[in-house]
């Protein structure tokens, strides 16, 4: 094949990776609104029981 | 005057210091439901290859909360890892509550939790919950909260008199909230 052919094939190559990544990544940013749990006595009260 | 915010919206809000440096987004805000209080945030970095932070933001050091941003004094209100929010993310209860079923303490399902309303004048604090249709109603309607029975990242156990002081928006749950409390305490 032409060497332009690997080109546009590496170049596409290149975009999926790179759009993959940044998908990855804004989902790892997305964040939720989280319920405090509840910590137990002993470990409020510095591990005593 | 009273601001009401959505606490998805607070999410990925940028955390500005008072000198004017953005140095963080906001990623998850994580409240005490018993309280209605703002716990602290956990963070994620800027830019479009930026992933979450192992750095965290508690509420004590939170200088304002905005509709457009958190500020902070100084970048060192940041902690320095996110242990303290992990540790109360990671406790027993905890957990994402957009999702949660809204259930009576009598067995009436009011719906699923779609955000949580945070009201910003003075100390932020929780007053209500957005929650989406359940077979029961068809529509979102906003509850307030006042007393839960329960709440965790499955499911919030609320008094039964909650689902007679339901609101249509945000600014009317403080009017809801009212209704609520008396009857509660005529119930007493």
């Amino acid at each position: 094949m032409d060497w332009w052919i690997w080109l546009i094939i590496a170049l596409a190559v290149l975009a999926a990776v790179a759009s993959s990544v940044v998908a990855l990544q804004a989902r790892r940013r997305s964040g939720s609104v989280i319920v405090a749990g509840r910590r137990s006595q002993a470990g409020r009260k510095g591990g005593r029981t | 005057m009273s601001t009401y915010l959505r606490a998805r919206e607070i999410s990925q809000e940028p955390v500005v210091t008072l000198a004017g440096e953005d140095v963080a987004r906001v990623k998850d805000v994580v409240f005490d439901p018993m309280r209605g209080s703002i716990t602290c945030f956990t963070l994620s970095g800027r830019g479009l290859l930026a992933g979450p932070l192992k750095r965290a933001l508690l509420w004590k050091k939170v200088h304002a909360l905005g509709p457009d941003a958190v500020m902070i004094r100084d970048e060192s209100s940041l902690e320095e890892d996110d242990e303290a929010a992990r540790e109360r993310i990671e406790a027993p209860g905890g957990g994402s509550v957009i999702g949660a079923r809204v259930m009576t303490e009598e067995g009436t399902a009011l719906g699923t939790v779609n955000d949580v309303i945070i009201e910003t004048s003075g100390t932020p604090k929780v007053i209500g919950y957005e929650v989406g249709p359940a077979t029961r109603t068809d529509r979102t309607v906003f509850l307030p909260v006042i007393k839960p029975k329960s709440v965790s990242g499955e499911m919030m156990v609320v008094p039964a008199a909650t689902a007679d002081f339901t609101a249509g928006d945000p600014a009317g749950l403080p009017a809801a909230a009212e209704g609520l409390r008396r009857r509660l305490e005529q119930e007493a």
